[in-house]
């Protein structure tokens, strides 16, 4: 389980998000839906402990911190993808935290690699170098590193955008199964209608929590007014 | 081959020769990361902020490498401090820092009785003037900062490539990248010896910036740049020999055009 109680998040005067509380659990596919600047990002941010003092709490299941157990896929446009690096050793990177200073990675490590690269479907394509992917592939790339990590919190940062519609399918496919191997997997998204598809829990967000709970409770006209409608859109440049 | 071997008969070019090879393959260790990061213009700061550091020194009559030394972990340390309380972006808290380190460097020579050559190496460079004490402290040097570097590789390239999820997996990045600036000025203090503090820059990214357009992998791009700031290195050497120029700055001009050359040859994907 992870969850933040009364959590508000400041940028200068401006407030990205204000008293939200809410849950994620293990074996389930959330997603967490608004528009621009609604504190998405905001909120993912928080649990994986990048924001320095939010207020209010981030809880974790006892014996676990975000740095032990939580994975963490930035938005793909925010990376230099003419890195030197190529998609195996991209993958390899999920293995530093595991590994700790001064170690270096053995042929566990390697076997992990090899499964997380073969499970995203890229496996081809590891000596390859990243700048020389397409946007699917890049996310693949990134999903690879996620599994190869072997963290229990999965966090993913817009994980559709730049990504082609036949590789969106597979990559919710493969999201939802990690979620019933019991992972879970929280997704940051303004895609209600993917969500909805293919995610047993959503979250609305529009600067607070408009709604939480399965999709059947949360897709109604009046919750989607409230997250999308315009007089929530003063303010789009926060999402930082 | 006499022209080859011709000045191999000096001491003091032997040296030289030795001084660029160590000074390249450091600035090919250290350089990867300040290319990478983009940290170019803080090398180019800390190159002008280590002035105070040996004008001080000679003042005193002190070391002048550790003069050096001493004002570059300052300047590390000084735009991190300034960058953090402050709250503005990076680039100006550098240029705060360094043009202000420079303008002390200034004032305190213009109170110095005399400005004499030994000084002014430091201010244009010489590897003619490289002493063997030197090329042993700059051994040493490679030794140290590649061993820290190895050690650190994998923190290093995650911090690097993906400064969010490093620290989302409790990565100390910015304790990392003060050290790098530290390393940066380590460097910095060796290659002012070779081209001078207003060249010094050069060494440590142009190779290293060469070695990117070319490399798909970072071993790759380190080697590459070693390679490229040897033979950059050793040429512009042996130009300035045949052609009586100033060696610190013929050397850079060679590393330029080596880096205009890998700009036209890179291979697009």
């Amino acid at each position: 389980m992870l969850g933040v109680d009364h959590l508000t998040v400041q940028y200068g005067s401006h407030t990205a998000l204000e008293d939200a509380t809410v849950r994620f659990e293990s074996g389930q596919f959330s997603a967490v839906i608004g528009p621009n600047g609604a504190g998405k990002s905001t909120l993912l941010k928080t649990m994986v402990g990048l924001l320095p003092d939010p207020g209010g709490s981030v809880r974790f299941d006892a014996g676990h911190t975000a740095q032990s157990c939580v994975s963490y896929v930035p938005q793909q446009q925010t990376l230099d993808w003419g890195f030197p690096v190529t998609v195996w050793d991209v993958a390899m990177m999920g293995r530093t935290g595991r590994l700790g200073w001064l170690r270096w990675p053995g042929k566990s490590d390697r076997e992990r690699v090899v499964a997380a690269l073969k499970e995203t479907g890229v496996y081809d394509l590891r000596r390859r170098h990243i700048g020389a992917l397409s946007g699917g592939q890049r996310q693949r790339v990134l999903l690879a590193r996620m599994l190869a990590r072997d963290g229990h919190l999965l966090l993913l940062d817009e994980p559709l955008t730049g990504v082609d519609a036949a590789t969106q399918e597979q990559l919710m496919a493969l999201l939802r199964a990690q979620a019933n191997r019991g992972r879970a997997v929280v997704m940051v998204t303004h895609d209600l209608e993917q969500a909805r598809r293919w995610c047993d829990h959503l979250v609305l967000v529009n600067r607070r929590i408009i709604a939480d709970g399965t999709p059947d409770e949360v897709y109604t006209p009046r919750n989607i007014e409230a997250t999308f409608s315009s007089s929530h859109l003063g303010h789009t440049h926060a999402e930082a | 081959m006499d022209w080859l071997t011709d000045p191999l008969q000096f001491g003091f070019f032997v040296r030289a020769l030795l001084a660029v090879v160590l000074v390249s393959v450091l600035c090919a260790l250290v350089g990867a990361w300040v290319v990478l990061r983009g940290l170019s213009y803080i090398g180019d700061a800390m190159s002008h902020a280590v002035f105070p550091g040996i004008v001080g020194a000679f003042l005193a009559g002190g070391n002048l490498l550790v003069g050096a030394l001493v004002a570059a972990v300052l300047t590390a340390l000084g735009i991190g401090a300034v960058g953090r309380q402050s709250g503005l972006k990076q680039d100006s808290a550098i240029g705060i820092v360094f043009v202000g380190m420079f303008a002390l460097g200034v004032v305190m020579l213009s109170r110095a009785p005399t400005f004499t050559t030994d000084l002014s190496n430091f201010l244009i460079g010489n590897p003619l003037g490289v002493t063997p004490a030197d090329l042993w402290g700059a051994g040493a040097v490679t030794l140290v900062v590649g061993a820290i570097l190895t050690a650190m590789q994998k923190e290093l390239l995650l911090a690097s490539f993906d400064p969010t999820e490093a620290r989302a997996i409790g990565l100390p990045v910015r304790r990392l990248e003060s050290l790098l600036l530290i390393l940066i000025g380590l460097v910095v203090v060796l290659t002012v010896q070779l081209v001078g503090t207003t060249l010094s820059v050069s060494l440590l990214i142009t190779s290293s910036a060469s070695a990117r357009l070319l490399s798909r992998s970072l071993r790759t791009m380190i080697g590459l740049a070693a390679l490229l700031g040897t033979v950059g290195g050793v040429t512009g050497l042996y130009l300035s020999y045949y052609l009586n120029t100033a060696p610190g700055a013929t050397i850079v001009l060679v590393n330029t055009a080596l880096f205009g050359l890998a700009l036209a040859l890179r291979k697009r994907d």
